[in-house]
């Protein structure tokens, strides 16, 4: 019996093999990660190294950053067979045939070691299947460990046991998966295609299958089966592009090889010669020649086109305005009930698939929460189907079910006159199978945000932010704006915020749970205040910013950050100036105000200026340090992982990083607590910069970086400004500056740019297109 | 009777000395617009204002235009007026030297119209229409309408239209019906009824251009489905000579208040001959890159019935005996004092003329920025100017007719009982600037333009263009005592005209009705706080110049004008604050059932 997964064996150096072993190694775990000699290969580990190589240049990045590459160890299955003895977890993820699957299973059964468990990452052949006529021994270690492409992003994972497995070795694994891996870790039953995929094949078939029938064009499709439904706007063609077209009618053979045949799969799963026609002509996807979508040259611009269902000729892709869109505005079910073609079809597809879902209660999973959790999170839908009937109204679609002759699925009956979710003393609950609500769990330590805020009311609110009492003493601040965007009412709730605190309670926890912590001040309200010339109003922010940020940083008590997604500007300055930061393993920081024109005016500079001078690791002397964080933000660097955030300082040594985000409030809270005791704030800083000569030597890399056509002409004014800053200004090499001249520096230049005609040029550019302006 | 004078003093101020025009020299197709040459054609223009315009006016008005048989006749004395204006080239004035024009800065051009408008709106509307159609043809027509027809249009022997406004559709000119079939030889079948043509038929030129909204078959609904076509009333032949006549028929002329010289009629176009101009359901997009000039062209209307109802005023307010002067007798020699002297008669000229000077710099200021907006070198520049035109030509349009409208009613006021009668023309001017508020675009059009379309584009770009200049002249005069009686009330316009933008910005991004109730009080804010940056910068340069010698006490006047500005008519803006920022749930949340 093992203490724990400490050594993890990955077979199979494919997409998904490669991926899931650089993210265990992410997790800090030690991989080995094996696959076949090639034929006449010199370099007998040639799959594995160059699965490697591949992703060390991949974007997004499968590794979270440079220590975790070196915690995989490559080989092959010829030569290191033996070594798999070393591992705690073997994870088998070869191509998808039973005979190849089974035969490596005899292979490892007789070198691994006693008790070690054995998983799949199968996601087509059923448990049962795989461990037929395998020993009883290898039958009570083997389980499915089904992830989602890529397994370091998308946050599901399908567990799948057997009536053999060990529950402990399931527990283990599933418990690794949760707190190491960072996974949402859902138990499936062994049925064909387990959940997420048994019911997003479906949906997606069917959306296909319907649109060609009713000549549906795919622009129009993707923007009905999308947003209203709160599906990502990729829609459904916009998705098999990803996936591959050539994939799908695998996927759809074996699916339908395993189902019964009642099962409704069938009667979507129809034959579709507009589809075979494509890949037969390299149509394949993104990664062919384009799938449903392509990006054709015409004139040397490159305009997007879509397939012609019909026709299967490319014309290009339009955004068609649907008057049924229009009228629906955000309800689906004004949609679905909408008299016209689009309106016909998106309720067919959505009716049908909402259907099927509720078929599927009690066959793939016992909880609908589990099959809700399974479709967000991998299919990013925003709620599952059963959290979408309820918006739609269980009543009106099981009558729509039940007009159209089609059997309503029992759990829809019993749902019928109540709802499958609902709050009872600020407790989320869900409808079972027999009839009864029960609580909707929550694995043990998860402390979500959202559960709090369904119990209780804040403490402290306005416009843009809100105060959450956690408990043990400890609250929450949360952004609340559009796109958690810094703005004056989130820093005056902070600034009563931290007056409350410290009569009150005992610590404090910056944390939201938006897919982005926040990506910065309100740029919009800054960009017409700055149109208008209202130069006090954003002068005034920036002091009231300043002030807010260092009581923050000179509280009594310990401030704790808590960020998921991305933290930039204004959002990451907040974290720069906590206590100490708990961050979630996918947090992106960074200091991009460059981008738009402008320097970081919240103390960013300042305190980053005072990381590279305590860091040790620097030469000494007055210039290195700024010409580090001169480095790091005049190029608008962004960390592209917790762990890359430490490597810029971002994030300090000792701050922490969950993998898991729904862990990560009660990591925060814990690690708050356990600062309470003896707290004392930092000191003041001090700092000594190299003035004017320093300033010259930035100016200068600058100059040689706009010689090579690196940099542009505005971004020598936008640099100039930031190594005025960094510099000290006029200070003296021998003379210690305070922090006050800093961020008096901090303001002054933030000020001369945001007058700047390029710098409001970036800022426009930036809100209008979302992308940055090189002028 | 009344008579006109050229303010050319006041027109070579702001060219010249506030607005530094000779600079615009500089720009490429204006080095030979020298003061030399600019002051003469002002000149020349005022003569034919005052000597040949002016006196037609009364008649003109009197007589009205008749339609005899299809035939529109304009009042007589107008085609020989029409022929004077014409062969001395002053339909030319601003258009492209490549079809005959002369070329002249916008600049130049709104002074000239203003002058016009002053002497006889009535007659200007025919080459002003004109204008129109050449702008909108020159910008989106085929090279070989041009070629026909800009020639024509430009040296006046034709004459245009703008056939927009159909009996059920004005404002909304999404709900238009007028037809054009596609014929094989590229022309089009036009058939519908247009109503409020200026222009539209008339006796002075040979023959007429109608610019014409339309629908083509395969047209989407609403304004995404409109065409512009061209359909002359007589069919040019291969030479460009006047052919036959098309089927386009004059029905009716509407009976007007004002205006009465200008042909206004009812089209009736019966499968009439027609061509394209640019493509195929963009028309209201052709329509609307000549809409900036030709809304500041109304804005100028307005601008000139105020000059002419000014001058009016003061003329018989010095004449006029009537009374003592409050404190004591001041005319001893006299029966009774000139009504000038009494305040509430000085408060009214006074308003005439602030609202008359302001304007006027306000419109070389943005005719300005048109000029720079086509020909400047710099792409940055032309693109500044662009949102600067863009942003004030709302402003221009609503701000100068209804204080044209007010200047004239003032008018009617200072002459009392002989204001209200018709022989001191003070009560056409009345009638004749009412319609200025009205077509081109209604002024609570022009208010929802400025909040709708202009405020928030670009993240509030556009107003950059006038917030930055103002607010750096503000800062860079606060220490100067000479100017604190302008630059102190014009920064705290400034300040309230800051916070109602953004305001109105926010809450109307919220719920577009907030912004619609805020429009008209907001555009007038902003009206005023332009116009007394421009008073302050009139008196920044009027003391600037009057240090050199003021023998005629030009400067002076001015300077006093400036402070009349901020004193009694600035103040507004303090009122229109409070209005604005109290939004819009009391008229919103009136019962409706209750009106």
């Amino acid at each position: 019996m093992m203490a724990g997964i400490e050594t993890v064996a990955v077979i199979g150096a494919g997409v998904m093999g490669a991926a899931i072993a650089a993210h265990i190694a992410n997790a800090g775990t030690r991989v080995l990660l094996l696959d076949i000699v090639p034929d006449g290969a010199t370099n007998r580990n040639a799959l594995a190294d160059g699965a490697v190589a591949r992703m060390l240049k991949a974007d997004p990045a499968p590794f979270m950053g440079r220590k975790a590459a070196r915690l995989v160890e490559t080989g092959n299955f010829e030569d290191n067979l033996g070594r798999l003895a070393e591992a705690d977890w073997i994870l088998e993820a070869v191509i998808e045939r039973l005979d190849i699957k089974q035969a490596l299973y005899a292979k490892i059964d007789a070198v691994r070691k006693p008790g070690s468990i054995v998983s799949s990452n199968t996601s087509t052949i059923p448990l049962a299947t795989l461990v037929d006529g395998m020993p009883e021994s290898f039958a009570r270690d083997f389980l499915i460990t089904h992830f989602f492409n890529p397994p370091r992003y998308m946050r599901l994972m399908e567990l799948v046991t057997g009536p053999a497995t060990r529950p402990d070795a399931a527990a283990l694994v599933s418990d690794y998966c949760d707190r190491r891996l960072g996974k949402t870790v859902v138990v499936a039953k062994d049925t064909p295609s387990f959940i997420a995929n048994r019911l997003g094949v479906y949906w997606l078939q069917k959306s296909v299958t319907e649109a060609v029938a009713r000549g549906i064009p795919v622009e129009a499709a993707d923007l009905l089966i999308g947003k209203p439904f709160g599906i990502p706007k990729t829609g459904v063609f916009g998705l098999l592009d990803l996936v591959g077209l050539d994939l799908m009618p695998h996927v759809n053979a074996s699916l339908a090889a395993a189902l019964p045949e009642t099962d409704a799969f069938h009667d979507a799963n129809r034959p579709l010669p507009v589809i075979e026609t494509l890949i037969a002509e390299g149509y394949t996807g993104r990664k062919g020649r384009g799938g449903f979508y392509r990006l054709n040259r015409v004139g040397g611009a490159k305009v997007k086109e879509a397939v012609d269902l019909s026709t299967g000729a490319f014309a290009p892709a339009r955004k068609p305005k649907l008057e049924a869109m229009s009228a629906a505005g955000r309800s689906p079910r004004k949609l679905m009930e909408h008299d016209s073609t689009e309106g016909r079809y998106a309720a067919e597809v959505m009716a049908a698939t909402l259907a099927y879902a509720a078929g599927l209660a009690g066959e793939v999973a016992d909880s609908i929460a589990d099959i809700d959790e399974a479709m967000c999170l991998g299919y990013a839908w925003k709620e599952g189907p059963f959290a979408l009937i309820d918006r739609i109204g269980p009543d009106w679609l099981a009558d729509r079910l039940e007009a159209e002759g089609q059997t309503v699925p029992p759990i829809l009956a019993l749902a019928r006159g109540r709802s499958f979710y609902r709050v009872e003393n600020g407790r989320l609950e869900q409808l079972g199978l027999d009839g009864a609500y029960s609580p909707v769990s929550r694995p043990d330590g998860v402390l979500l945000l959202s559960d709090i805020k369904r119990a209780t009311k804040p403490i402290l609110k306005n416009g843009s932010a809100a105060l959450w009492d956690i408990g043990d003493g400890v609250v929450c601040f949360e952004f609340t704006s559009k796109m958690n965007a810094m703005d004056d009412q989130i820093m005056a709730l902070l600034g009563k915020t931290l007056r409350l605190v410290k009569q009150d309670y005992k610590a404090l926890v910056i944390h939201n749970e938006g897919t982005s912590f926040s990506v910065g001040a309100n740029l919009g309200l800054a960009l017409f205040a700055a149109n208008i010339a209202a130069w006090q109003q954003i002068e005034g922010l920036v002091a009231l910013g300043q002030q807010t940020y260092q009581d923050l940083r000179n509280a009594p008590f310990p401030v704790v950050g808590a960020p998921s997604g991305m933290a930039l500007g204004g959002g990451c300055e907040i974290l720069l100036h906590c206590s100490a930061v708990q961050a979630h393993a996918e947090t992106y920081m960074g200091l991009v105000e460059v981008g738009v024109g402008l320097i970081p005016g919240w103390g960013g500079c300042t305190e980053m200026l005072h990381r590279w001078q305590s860091f040790g690791k620097l030469p000494k002397g007055p210039m290195p340090a700024p010409a580090k964080v001169f480095e790091i933000l005049s190029t608008a660097t962004v960390a592209k992982s917790a762990a890359g955030a430490k490597e810029l300082l971002f994030l300090r040594p000792e701050d922490g990083i969950t993998m898991n985000r729904a862990r990560l409030l009660a990591d925060a809270k814990a690690r708050a607590l356990a600062m309470v005791e003896g707290y004392i704030p930092p000191e003041p800083r001090d700092y000594v910069l190299p003035g004017p000569a320093g300033l010259a030597a930035m100016d200068m890399a600058v100059q040689s970086f706009r010689k090579l056509g690196k940099a542009t002409a505005y971004d020598e004014v936008v640099s100039g400004a930031l190594a005025g800053i960094l510099s000290g200004g006029d200070s003296d090499p021998i003379e210690v500056v305070g922090e006050k001249t800093l961020l008096k520096l901090e303001r002054d230049r933030f000020a001369g740019l945001v007058r700047q005609p390029g710098t409001l040029a970036r800022i426009e550019t930036m809100l209008m297109t979302g992308k940055p302006l090189r002028n | 009777m009344a008579s006109y004078s050229p303010p050319l003093r006041d027109m070579r101020f702001v060219y010249h000395e506030l607005m530094g025009c000779d600079a615009l020299t500089d720009l490429p197709g204006y080095e030979e617009f020298t003061p030399d040459l600019i002051d003469p054609i002002l000149e020349e223009a005022g003569k034919l204002c005052a000597d040949i315009l002016a006196p037609l006016n009364r008649s003109g008005d009197e007589e009205g235009c008749r339609l005899e048989n299809g035939v529109v006749y304009t009042p007589a004395g107008f085609r020989e007026a029409y022929k004077l204006f014409r062969e001395g080239g002053w339909t030319a004035i601003s258009c492209d030297p490549d079809y005959g024009g002369q070329g002249l800065p916008a600049a130049v051009n709104v002074l000239v119209e203003e002058m016009i408008c002053s002497a006889n709106l009535s007659f200007g509307m025919y080459p002003g229409l004109s204008h129109g159609a050449y702008r909108a043809l020159a910008a989106h027509g085929s090279e070989e309408l041009k070629r026909v027809y800009l020639p024509r249009l430009v040296d006046g022997t034709w004459t245009g239209t703008m056939c927009l406004t159909e009996p059920h559709c004005g404002t909304d000119l999404g709900l238009l019906r007028t037809k054009a079939v596609p014929q094989e030889d590229g022309s089009h079948r036009i058939t519908g009824t247009k109503i409020f043509i200026s222009a539209g038929e008339h006796d002075l030129a040979e023959n007429i251009v109608h610019l014409v909204l339309a629908r083509l078959p395969d047209a989407p609904k609403g304004s995404g489905g409109i065409s512009l076509f061209l359909v002359p009333k007589l069919l040019p032949d291969a030479e460009g000579d006047p052919g036959p006549r098309n089927a386009v028929q004059c029905a009716s002329l509407e009976h007007k208040m004002g205006i009465k010289a200008s042909s206004t009629c009812v089209l009736n176009f019966d499968e009439a001959t027609g061509w394209l101009i640019g493509a195929p359901h963009k028309g209201l997009s052709a329509m609307f890159t000549m809409m900036n000039a030709a809304r500041l062209a109304v804005g100028v209307q307005g601008l000139g019935l105020a000059e002419a109802a000014y001058q009016g005023s003061v003329a018989y307010a010095r004449e006029r005996l009537q009374g003592r002067a409050l404190s004591s007798a001041k005319a001893h020699d006299q029966p009774a004092d000139p009504i000038i002297v009494h305040p509430d008669i000085r408060r009214m000229l006074l308003l005439q003329r602030a609202t008359v000077e302001g304007c006027r710099a306000m419109a070389v200021w943005v005719a300005k920025g048109l000029d720079e907006q086509e020909r400047h070198p710099d792409p940055a520049v032309r693109a500044e100017s662009e949102d600067f035109v863009a942003l004030m030509t709302p402003v221009v349009k609503a701000l100068f007719t209804d204080l044209g409208f007010e200047s004239a009613n003032l008018g009617m006021q200072v002459l009392g009982g002989h204001g209200y009668i018709r022989e001191h023309g003070m009560e056409q001017h009345v009638r004749d600037t009412r319609i200025a508020q009205i077509y081109e675009g209604t002024n609570g059009v022009q208010a929802l333009d400025l909040v709708g379309r202009k405020l928030g584009a670009h993240g509030g770009r556009y107003l950059r263009q006038f917030f930055h200049p103002v607010s750096a002249y503000v800062e860079r005069h606060a220490g100067n005592a000479s100017m604190a009686p302008f630059v102190g009330p014009l920064g705290k316009a400034f300040g309230r005209l800051q916070q109602a933008t953004a305001q109105v910005a926010q809450k109307g991004l919220a719920d577009p009705d907030e912004a619609g109730a805020a429009a008209t009080d907001y555009l007038r804010l902003f009206g005023l706080t332009a116009m007394a940056y421009l008073w302050a910068r009139m008196a920044e340069t009027a003391m600037e110049r009057a240090e050199a010698g003021d023998p005629d006490g030009f400067y002076a006047a001015k300077i006093a004008t400036a402070r009349f500005f901020m004193e009694r008519m600035l103040p507004q803006s303090g009122a229109l604050f409070s209005q604005v920022m109290a939004g819009g749930a009391s008229m919103m949340e009136f019962d409706e059932a209750a009106f």
